[in-house]
């Protein structure tokens, strides 16, 4: 099948208006949230994976604040960061977090991200910053060890409170090249864990398009990456981690692929039906069962970070030149190679908004975005521990003009991996199963201690196919 | 084009189906619990010692993995955050 150039055509942008409005809303709920949540947080009886401490919300709120500053040129924008700057002063310097940084130096910094932030955006505390700098001189001001998304969060916060300046670009740090942006992710079986640590060193080594550092990978590579981790948030709905990957395209300077301007317009087109960018955490019924105070910090406290995130990806748009397209850039894969691997997706009679949001594209556009479509593909049979329909998934890519890519290449070398160890998982097999009849013959007379507790069967076809099991669960990180 | 389930009504269901009898259960703990907890024998009992006998779970959803509500529903219920 003969690959197609891009279509070099002017292609119209995201209206400015509408990623205004989106940004001056996401502004309205942090002032709300800021008003209910920043005194004490926010405890839930019933579900504790709602807690949220104010420590946490404070900090995010100022971070969109900076971000949302860089588009004050926009009078609504201005008017609102304007009011919540002020509104977030005396909690960003309170007596609790003074107290952070004073009697916790490792963690110092993170009590004083929304000082820095706010010293950042005009708004200094010599007194406060005099505090910080003995807690980052003293012994244990490195007592805490971090992952490298979290040293990269440390280093950045470094930076931008010291207000160093420099027009050069710096060359990437240690901890950049040990994070998910120096090597390869797991596409097929890596945990949220690996996306959301990913994510954060984007926005940590950009300094959010501010003064960014050298990237330890071609930008090209991480943003391969980060198309495939965008099907997996939208094949799981997960918009909460989907638009920060997004957030890669404009934090690193690059024009929006079509697979991230359709990223766009799925979490666009949610938010419109829903009202704000949602969350699982925000569920009906709670909504149903509270009313006044506590339902109001009830949405906030489970809605809140979700709805930043599309604050922080529309004012990462309005940056001159980084706003999405309204229309997909013209196909780079061949003319046709959508539909075979819809049917492959639809075949697995799951669904989700991004399949909507798919019948709404052009036959041209649909293809523009078959790449991301197989990469959803791939993870979803890697997941099901479907090795046979992953090769032949694999195979059709191939031949559709697909396999260039980061998801398919990790497939291969799954399936090799899979060939070498299935003679010891087949004999693991057959002696387990022998094990289980031996077990049972021997029950028809007395009683055989292996039915009770031997190794579970393994169930499944006797045909060289591996029991599909989910794949367990990694760590989950909160956001 | 959605094919989306009602997890109240799975859990639902399963109440309904008094597959999980909670009465029996109670029962069982309030007869053998006091002598049970004060019991001699080694690594066995009710509170905080070596063996559980009953576990109940809360089974949460996977974080940022399990299915947001129904957009329209959540428009309708959430008007303290809508301009």
């Amino acid at each position: 099948m003969k690959m197609r150039r891009p279509i070099q055509v002017p292609v119209a942008s995201w209206s400015t208006a509408d990623l205004v409005r989106r940004l001056s809303r996401v502004l309205d709920v942090a002032t709300q949230a800021i008003e209910r949540l920043a005194t004490n947080g926010y405890a839930d009886s019933q579900d504790r994976s709602n807690t949220l401490r104010c420590e946490k919300l404070i900090s995010e709120t100022a971070f969109l604040l900076l971000r949302a500053s860089k588009v004050q040129e926009h009078p609504e924008v201005r008017q609102r960061v304007i009011g919540l700057a002020a509104r977030l002063l005396p909690h960003a310097r309170s007596e609790r977090m003074l107290l952070g940084v004073c009697v916790e130096p490792a963690v110092a910094l993170d009590y004083a991200q929304a000082h820095i932030y706010l010293t950042r955006l005009g708004y200094p505390d010599a007194a406060f910053d005099e505090v910080l700098r003995q807690s980052l001189t003293s012994q244990v001001r490195s007592g805490r060890e971090r992952p490298p998304h979290r040293v990269l969060e440390q280093e950045w916060l470094t930076r931008t409170w010291d207000g160093v300046r420099s027009s050069s670009r710096r060359s990437s740090s240690l901890a950049a090249r040990h994070s998910m942006l120096g090597r390869p992710m797991d596409l097929l079986s890596g945990s949220r864990g690996d996306v959301y640590a990913f994510t954060h060193a984007v926005l940590y080594v950009t300094d959010i398009n501010l003064m960014p550092q050298r990237l330890p990978r071609p930008a090209s590579d991480i943003l391969a990456e980060a198309e495939a981790a965008l099907g997996r948030c939208l094949d799981d709905e997960d918009y909460d981690l989907g638009g920060e990957v997004l957030l890669a395209w404009p934090l690193l300077g690059k024009a929006w692929s079509a697979a991230a301007a359709f990223g766009f317009r799925v979490v666009a087109d949610v938010e419109d039906r829903a009202g704000f960018l949602p969350s699982p955490s925000t569920r009906l019924q709670r909504l149903h069962e509270l009313s006044g105070d506590e339902r109001a910090e009830y949405l906030l406290a489970t809605a809140y970070h979700t709805i930043y995130v599309m604050g922080l990806l529309c004012a990462a748009a309005l940056q001159p030149g980084n706003a999405p397209p309204v229309r997909l850039p013209g196909a780079r894969f061949p003319a046709g190679s959508s539909g075979p691997i819809l049917q492959f997706l639809d075949a697995d009679r799951r669904s989700g908004h991004w399949r909507e949001e798919v019948e709404r594209l052009t036959a041209s556009e649909r293809d523009a975005i078959a790449g991301l479509l197989f990469s959803v593909a791939l993870r979803r049979k890697a997941s099901e521990r479907d090795f046979v329909g992953l090769r032949e998934l694999l195979a059709t890519g191939y031949r559709l003009g697909l396999a260039e890519c980061p998801a398919a290449s990790q497939a291969a070398e799954l399936l090799d991996r899979v060939a070498a160890a299935a003679p010891m998982l087949l004999e693991a097999r057959r002696q387990s199963q022998a094990s289980l009849n031996s077990g049972r013959v021997g029950s028809e007379g007395r009683e055989s201690p292996s039915a009770d507790n031997g190794p579970a069967p393994l169930a499944g076809p006797s045909e060289d196919r591996t029991e599909h099991q989910p794949a367990a669960e990694g760590p989950v990180l909160a956001n | 084009m959605s094919h989306r389930v009602s997890h109240q009504e799975i859990v639902k269901k399963a109440l309904d189906s008094k597959a999980v009898d909670f009465g029996a259960i109670g029962k069982v703990i309030a007869e053998l619990g006091p002598s049970v907890a004060l019991a001699d024998e080694p690594w066995e009992g009710f509170c905080g010692t070596m063996r559980g006998f009953i576990r109940v779970y809360i089974v949460h959803p996977p974080v940022g993995g399990g299915p947001v509500e129904n957009l329209a529903a959540l428009r309708a219920a959430t008007g303290e955050i809508q301009s």
